[in-house]
C-alpha cells in the first residue's frame, strides 16, 4: 500500500525540528530512519499530515564518550553499533544486540533514537538499554531534560515525550570489565520482533546484578536487584541457582495471566543468565 | 535544478524536485512527500528492476544500495534522500561481485520467477563483501530479510557460498567502505530548514457507519479488568447510567446523539503510538438494576477498519465499606486492514491505561471535581475500537514489522 499524502520537512537543527513539530500539533510525526514509522505509513495505520525528518540534523549523528558512559546521538544506526563505528559500552554488549535487530538493510537506516521513541515493547533497544540502566536526553519547547528508561517508557508505543519534544540522545553507562551481559530473545523467524526477551547484567565482583523480562506487551519488567533470582546472592556460580519460581512470581505480579507466556519468558531469562555465566569463561567472537 | 541549499519542504500532495545520484548519473525529478525510492525509480525514472513486494520492509524485494549499503527502498522516502547515491539492480551490470553472483545464481539454479532476485543479489553482494568468512548458517542469517517464495533457498545459499569461497580462496578480505554515522542516504548538506509551513488542513472526519449490532455477537478476543473507587456501589452504578458523564470521563470519547436512552451515537478518538484515528459508530446500552450490572454493545469504523465490542460491567462492594469495585469484561472483534495484525496482550495493556485514566476521572467527577482535560486516548462505549486498533498494530510488529 502507499502512504496517505503527507508533507515532509528536513530541518537542519534540533531547535528547528522542535519548532516544526510543535507547529504541526497532533498531525505531526517525527521520523529518523523511518524503519518503524515507514511500515505504519505504508499500511496507512499512521496518517500524519507532516513528517519532521530528523536525518539531516548533524548534531544527532554523533557519539560522545564521557567518564563512565557513552552518549549516542539519536541518529546512530543499528549498523553503526554493529560495525563498531559507534563505540560499545563494553566488550560486545550493544554490538551483539544491534546485529540481531531486523535485517542488515533495515539496520543501515534504523536508529537507536527512533526505536526508543517508537517504544515497541518487543524492540531490542527498548529492552537492552533498560537493563543497562540508560537514560534518554530530550529536547523540547521547554528546554532539555533527561529521563531514565523506566520513566521514559510510559506504555506500549507510549513514551513520556511531551508535544514538541524529541529524543536527541541516549546515555548508556559503561559496563565494568568484571561484569557480563546476557541477552536472549525468542523469535520464530530471524529478524522479527521478539516474543520474549530475557537479559541480565551480572557483576560477581560487586555481587550486583540487574535482570529484565521484556516483550510482555508493556514496558519491560526490570529487576534492579537480580539477587532474588539467584538465591539471594550473586557470585560466580549465580546461574545454576536460577530460581524460576521467583521470575514467575515477578511476572504474575506484573499481571501476566497466561501460564504458557510466563513459562516462555522465564525460560528465556534463564537462558540469558546461562549465557552471561558462560561469558565468564568463553572467548567470544563478534556476532 | 541541483541539490543546492534551499528549503527542503515537500508539500502534502504537491510535488517537489528530488535530486540524487542514480546509478552514477545525477537525476532530478518530481516526487511527492510520500514517494518512496522504489516508486521514485520505477514510476518516475522507468527503472523497473527494483521490485516492490510487501511494502513494509519484510520481504526484501526492494532492497537497493543507498550510499553503497543495502537499504529498503520501500521504507526510504525520496524526500529524505536528497543528494544520496542510489544504485539499483540496473546499476550493477558492470559490478564485478554482482557479475560473479549472477554467474553463480545461473549455475546453481538460484531463481525461477526472479521476483526476489534483484533484492536478493543486492543483499548477497553485501554478504560477500562484508563477511568473507561467512558459512552456510551465517549466509542464511544474512538472507533472512529477503524472502523467496518459489525457488527455495538451497540454490541461492549455494550460489552465495560459492562466490564467497572463491573469493576466500583468492585471499580477498572484507571490503567495507568508510561511512559517517547515521542512516545511509541521509545528507545534511544541501538543505536548510524551511520556514514554518502553513498549517495543513486536517483530513475530514470519516463518515459515520451504520453497523447493525447482532444479538449473538461473539467476540474474537476478550479480557477482564477491574478497578475500585471510594464511593458506594449504588452511587457508582447510578453514574454509569448517565452516559454523557461516562463519556466525559473517557479520554477521546464524544457523543453525537442519543436517539433513545438505550442508544448512543458518537465517536472515539484513538491514539496509539504513531496511529491516530477516529472510530465513529453507535452503541446499545443495557442495564440491570437488580444486579448492578450493564452492557455496552458498540460498533464503529474509521473508514478502513471496523470493530465491534461488548463490554459487560458490574458494580460490587469494594474491599472496604462504602467503596465500589467495577469489573469490566471486554470482548471485541476487529476487521479490516488492522485485522491482519493482532496482539491481544497489547490491547489489554492499552485498555488498562485507559481504564486507569477513566477510573481517576470517574473518581474526580463523583467527588465533585472536573475530570482532567481530555487526553487523546479513549476508553469508552466504543472502547472496542481502541482495542481493535492496537490489536492490528500489534500484529504488524509481531509478524510484519522488521524493525526494532
Amino acid at each position: 500500500m502507499k502512504p496517505a499524502p503527507f508533507r515532509i520537512e528536513r530541518p537542519r537543527t534540533i531547535a528547528d525540528a522542535v519548532a516544526l513539530l510543535a507547529s504541526g500539533g497532533d498531525g505531526a510525526k517525527v521520523m529518523a530512519g523511518g524503519q518503524s514509522l515507514g511500515p505504519m505509513l505504508n499500511l496507512r495505520l499512521a496518517t500524519p499530515d507532516l513528517i519532521v525528518d530528523l536525518s539531516g540534523i548533524d548534531d544527532l549523528r554523533t557519539v560522545r564518550e564521557e567518564a563512565g558512559h557513552i552518549i549516542y546521538g539519536a541518529l546512530v544506526t543499528h549498523a553503526d553499533v554493529e560495525d563498531g563505528r559507534a563505540p560499545d559500552v563494553g566488550t560486545n554488549i550493544l554490538r551483539r544486540v544491534a546485529s540481531g535487530i531486523a535485517y542488515r538493510a533495515v539496520r543501515n537506516r534504523g536508529t537507536m533514537g527512533g526505536s526508543l521513541s517508537h517504544a515497541d515493547p518487543a524492540a531490542d533497544w527498548v529492552n537492552a538499554l533498560s537493563v543497562l540502566g540508560a537514560e534518554v536526553e530530550i529536547a523540547g519547547p521547554a528546554g532539555a531534560r533527561r529521563l531514565p528508561m523506566g520513566a521514559f517508557l510510559a506504555g506500549a508505543l507510549a513514551t513520556a515525550l511531551e508535544p514538541g519534544e524529541i529524543l536527541v540522545g541516549v546515555q548508556v553507562p559503561k559496563v565494568p570489565a568484571t561484569a557480563r551481559f546476557g541477552y536472549v530473545k525468542h523469535c520464530r523467524k530471524v529478524g522479527e520482533f521478539a516474543h520474549a526477551i530475557g537479559a541480565v547484567l551480572i557483576d560477581p565482583a560487586t555481587g550486583t546484578g540487574r535482570a529484565l523480562m521484556g516483550a510482555i506487551d508493556a514496558p519491560p519488567l526490570v529487576l534492579a536487584d537480580a539477587a532474588t533470582l539467584f538465591g539471594g546472592r550473586i557470585d560466580a556460580g549465580f546461574a545454576v541457582r536460577f530460581d524460576a519460581s521467583a521470575a514467575n512470581a515477578a511476572l504474575v505480579a506484573a499481571g501476566l495471566t497466561d501460564a504458557v507466556d510466563r513459562h516462555v519468558h522465564v525460560e528465556v531469562l534463564r537462558r540469558a543468565a546461562t549465557q552471561a555465566a558462560s561469558l565468564f569463561t568463553d572467548t567470544r567472537s563478534a556476532a | 535544478m541541483t541539490a543546492s541549499p534551499r528549503p527542503e519542504t515537500i508539500a502534502m500532495g504537491a510535488s517537489r524536485m528530488i535530486s540524487l545520484t542514480l546509478n552514477g548519473r545525477p537525476v532530478t525529478a518530481e516526487a511527492e512527500g510520500r514517494t518512496n525510492l522504489a516508486d521514485f525509480v520505477r514510476d518516475t525514472l522507468n527503472l523497473t528492476g527494483t521490485h516492490l513486494g510487501c511494502e513494509h520492509g519484510v520481504c526484501g524485494a526492494c532492497t537497493i544500495l543507498v550510499d553503497g549499503e543495502p537499504a529498503r527502498a520501500c521504507l526510504s522516502f525520496a524526500g529524505a534522500c536528497q543528494g544520496a547515491d542510489v544504485i539499483t539492480i540496473e546499476g550493477l551490470d558492470d559490478d564485478p561481485v554482482t557479475a560473479e553472483l549472477r554467474a553463480a545464481f545461473n549455475r546453481e539454479h538460484a531463481l525461477q520467477c526472479g521476483f526476489c532476485t534483484p533484492g536478493m543479489l543486492v543483499s548477497a553482494r553485501d554478504l560477500v563483501l562484508r563477511l568473507p568468512e561467512a558459512d552456510e548458517t551465517r549466509i542464511r542469517l544474512g538472507l533472512a530479510g529477503n524472502l523467496c517464495r518459489c525457488t527455495g533457498y538451497a540454490g541461492i545459499v549455494k550460489a552465495v557460498a560459492s562466490v564467497i569461497s572463491a573469493r576466500r580462496a583468492q585471499g580477498i578480505g572484507p571490503m567495507t567502505a568508510e561511512r559517517p554515522l547515521g542512516p545511509v542516504g541521509a545528507r545534511a548538506g544541501g538543505a536548510v530548514s524551511a520556514a514554518l509551513p502553513t498549517t495543513v488542513a486536517t483530513a475530514a472526519a470519516p463518515s459515520a457507519t451504520t453497523t447493525s449490532l447482532a444479538e449473538d455477537f461473539t467476540p474474537a478476543h476478550s479480557f477482564e479488568q477491574s478497578f475500585e473507587v471510594p464511593f458506594p456501589p449504588a452511587e457508582v452504578f447510578a453514574f454509569f447510567g448517565r452516559i454523557e458523564e461516562v463519556a466525559a470521563c473517557l479520554p477521546g470519547a464524544v457523543i453525537d446523539a442519543m436517539p433513545s436512552p438505550e442508544k448512543v451515537e458518537g465517536g472515539m478518538r484513538v491514539k496509539l503510538g504513531p496511529i491516530a484515528t477516529t472510530f465513529r459508530g453507535s452503541a446499545r446500552i443495557g442495564r440491570d438494576d437488580a444486579t448492578k450490572s450493564g452492557t455496552i454493545h458498540g460498533a464503529g469504523a474509521d473508514g478502513r477498519s471496523r470493530t465491534e465490542g461488548l463490554i459487560r460491567y458490574r458494580v460490587t462492594d469494594g474491599a472496604t465499606p462504602g467503596t465500589a469495585r467495577v469489573v469490566l469484561d471486554v470482548g471485541y472483534t476487529l476487521k479490516g486492514p488492522l485485522a491482519q495484525f493482532g496482539r491481544p496482550g497489547l490491547v489489554r495493556e492499552v485498555a488498562g491505561r485507559l481504564i486507569a485514566e477513566f477510573a481517576a476521572n470517574l473518581e474526580a467527577r463523583l467527588g465533585g471535581t472536573q475530570p482532567s482535560p481530555t487526553q487523546e486516548r479513549g476508553l469508552d462505549p466504543l472502547k472496542l475500537l481502541i482495542s481493535l486498533v492496537s490489536d492490528r498494530l500489534g500484529r504488524l510488529w509481531r509478524r510484519g514489522g522488521p524493525t526494532s
